[in-house]
C-alpha cells in the first residue's frame, strides 16, 4: 500500500515536473516555432472554439454599434427621403438650363419664391429686378409652359402674379391654330361632372368659336394677340368643354401645363424678347408641348453631357501631357536636327493638348533656358 | 471516482471551457471572468496532482495558442495553480461557500502572477497595476462566477463525494 502511493506520488511528481519543464521549454522557443506550433493547435483542437470567440465578438461589436448603425440608418433614410426632392429639383434646373439654350437670349433666370400667407398662394417673389432688365407686364415661364406674368417690379426683386391668379388672362389657341380664345383660370372647385373628381389647378378656355369644336388632349399655347405673351408658350391641354349659359362661344376646361406648387425657378422674357419671331420656334418646331418640354429637358441633357465630356477630355489631355513629360524625362531624345531622323508622330491623345504655361525657376524667377523642340526640327519658320 | 462521476467532470469542464470562449468575449470586461482556471481548479480537486498538472498544461497550451506572443506562459500557470489546488484540495473543499470563493480567488491571482512573470512582457509600474490592480478584481469576479457556478453545478459536480 506504502509503496503504491509513494509510486503515485513519484507519477505526480514526474508529470508535474513534465509539464513544467514543457511549458518554460515553450516559453523560450524560438518566435517562429512558436507560432508554427500555436498555428497548429488553432487549426485543429482550438478551431471550434475559436469558431465561438468570433462570434461572440462579432455580437458583441453588433450590440455596441446598434446605436450607431441606427443613427446612420435613419441619416441615410432621411437623406434618401430628400434625394427624390433633390432629383426633381435637378432635373427642373437642367431643364430650365434647356429652356434658355433654346431661348438663346432676351431672358433672366430667376429664383420663385413662394409666400405662405393668406390670399398669397396666387404670387410668387422673384429675385430679379429692374436692375436686370425685368418689367412689368413681362411674362414668366418655366420649361413646361406659361407661368405667369410679372405684375410690379422693384430694382432686384418683383412680385408675378401666376396664372392662378384671378386677374389673369391670356390669349390664347390651340397649337395647330384651329381655335382661338382667351385662357382664364377655373376658379370653381367643382370639377367637370359628377364622374370626375375637382381639381383646384386648371384653366378654362373662354370665347372659342362654337364652329372650332376641340378634342381633349389638344395642346393650347399662347397665340401672341394680346402684345403681352408671345406666341407659341404652351398653356395647357384641353380636357373637355364646360357647359356654360354661352350659346355663341365654347368654353373648355384645360389642364395647365405648369402647376403652380412645382414653380420654384422661372426664366423671365425681356420686353425685346418678347417680340422676338423666333420666339415662337422654341416650342412651335414640336407638334405637342409634351415633347417640346421633352425636347427642352433633353438639351439639358446635352449641355451636361457636354460639360462632362469637356471635363473628361480635359483629365484626358492633361493624363496625356504628364505621360509626355515623364516620358521625356524618362527618356533623353535624340539630337534629330543633326541625324535628320524623323521624329515620332504625337499620341492622338496628346495632339491636341493646350499650351502649357512656362515654367518658372524658383531660384531665379525666371523661365528655364530650354529649346523649344519644334525649332530644333526647323519646323518653325 | 466512477464512470459516470468522471464523464460529470468531462462535461462540467467542456462547459465552462466553452462558456470561457464564448461569455467572456461577449461580457467584453477590463477585469475578465476566467472560467478556465475555474474549471481546471474544479478538475484538480477530484484527480491527483499529476493529472491536474497535466490538465492545467493542456488547458494553457490551448489558451497560449491563441497568444502566441506569450505562448507556454499560460500552460505554466496552469500546470502550477492545477497541481497546487490538487494538493491543497484536502485543505479548501470543505463544503464551504467562503473557502471555495477564496479558494478561486487565490487560484486566479496566483495563475496572473505566474502568467505575467513567465510572459515577462510587462514591467514597473504597469506590471504592479497589473498584479495589484486589475489582477485582483479580475480574481474577486472569477471567484463570485465560480462560486455561482459551483452552486449551480453541485448536482453534477458532487464534490462531497471526492
Amino acid at each position: 500500500m506504502a509503496r503504491a502511493v509513494r509510486s503515485g506520488t513519484r507519477v505526480d511528481t514526474v508529470l508535474l515536473v513534465a509539464c513544467c519543464a514543457m511549458a518554460l521549454l515553450a516559453t523560450v522557443l524560438p518566435l517562429n516555432l512558436r507560432e508554427a506550433i500555436a498555428a497548429g493547435l488553432r487549426r485543429t483542437v482550438v478551431a471550434p472554439l475559436l469558431s465561438l470567440q468570433q462570434q461572440a465578438e462579432r455580437g458583441r461589436s453588433a450590440f455596441l454599434s446598434r446605436e450607431a448603425t441606427t443613427g446612420r440608418l435613419d441619416s441615410v433614410s432621411l437623406r434618401n427621403m430628400q434625394l427624390a426632392k433633390l432629383e426633381a429639383e435637378n432635373e427642373r434646373l437642367r431643364a430650365l438650363l434647356g429652356l434658355g439654350r433654346q431661348l438663346e437670349w432676351g431672358f433672366v433666370s430667376a429664383e420663385a419664391l413662394r409666400s405662405r400667407g393668406i390670399g398669397e398662394d396666387n404670387t410668387v417673389t422673384l429675385t430679379v429686378g429692374s436692375r436686370a432688365g425685368v418689367e412689368s407686364k413681362t411674362p414668366v415661364i418655366a420649361p413646361e409652359g406659361l407661368v405667369g406674368m410679372v405684375l410690379t417690379v422693384d430694382p432686384s426683386s418683383s412680385i408675378a402674379i401666376l396664372w392662378t391668379h384671378t386677374d389673369f388672362a391670356a390669349s390664347a389657341m390651340s397649337a395647330d391654330r384651329s381655335a382661338y380664345g382667351i385662357i382664364y383660370p377655373h376658379l370653381s372647385e367643382s370639377g367637370r361632372g359628377e364622374d370626375t373628381p375637382p381639381e383646384r389647378y386648371l384653366l378654362e378656355l373662354r370665347g372659342v368659336a362654337f364652329r372650332s369644336a376641340l378634342k381633349p388632349g389638344t395642346a393650347i399655347v399662347t397665340s401672341g394677340l394680346g402684345g403681352v405673351y408671345p406666341a407659341g408658350i404652351p398653356i395647357g391641354t384641353v380636357l373637355g368643354e364646360l357647359r356654360t349659359s354661352e350659346g355663341w362661344a365654347r368654353t373648355y376646361l384645360v389642364r395647365p401645363a405648369v402647376r403652380p406648387p412645382d414653380v420654384s425657378n422661372v426664366i423671365v422674357l425681356l420686353p425685346r424678347k418678347t417680340h422676338d419671331p423666333s420666339l415662337d420656334r422654341v416650342w412651335r418646331s414640336t407638334i405637342s408641348a409634351d415633347s417640346a418640354a421633352r425636347r427642352i429637358a433633353a438639351a439639358g441633357d446635352s449641355l451636361a453631357r457636354r460639360a462632362a465630356t469637356d471635363s473628361v477630355r480635359s483629365v484626358e489631355a492633361a493624363a496625356a501631357r504628364l505621360a509626355g513629360d515623364s516620358a521625356a524625362r524618362a527618356t533623353p531624345r535624340p539630337d534629330t536636327s543633326r541625324t535628320g531622323a524623323s521624329r515620332p508622330p504625337a499620341p492622338p491623345s496628346a495632339q491636341p493638348v493646350p499650351a502649357r504655361p512656362t515654367p518658372v525657376r524658383a531660384d531665379t524667377g525666371r523661365p528655364p533656358a530650354t529649346r523649344r523642340p519644334d525649332a530644333a526640327d526647323g519646323a518653325r519658320p | 471516482m466512477t464512470w459516470t462521476r468522471s464523464a460529470r467532470a468531462v462535461l462540467a469542464f467542456a462547459l465552462l471551457v466553452l462558456l470561457h470562449y464564448t461569455v467572456r468575449p461577449l461580457l467584453g470586461w477590463r477585469t475578465p471572468v476566467d472560467f478556465l482556471v475555474i474549471a481546471v481548479l474544479l478538475s484538480a480537486v477530484r484527480v491527483r496532482p499529476g493529472a491536474a498538472a497535466l490538465i492545467g498544461f493542456l488547458t494553457g497550451l490551448v489558451a497560449d495558442s491563441l497568444t502566441p506572443s506569450a505562448f507556454g506562459a499560460g500552460a505554466l500557470a496552469m500546470t502550477a495553480v492545477g497541481a497546487t489546488a490538487s494538493w491543497l484540495k484536502a485543505v479548501f473543499f470543505a463544503d464551504n461557500v467562503v473557502l471555495h470563493g477564496f479558494f478561486f480567488f487565490v487560484g486566479k491571482w496566483a495563475f496572473d502572477i505566474v502568467y505575467v512573470t513567465a510572459e515577462r512582457r510587462m514591467h514597473g509600474v504597469e506590471l504592479a497595476t497589473q498584479l495589484l490592480l486589475w489582477s485582483p478584481l479580475s480574481a474577486a469576479l472569477t471567484a463570485l462566477t465560480g462560486v455561482i457556478l459551483l452552486l449551480m453545478l453541485r448536482p453534477v459536480l458532487e464534490p462531497q463525494a471526492v
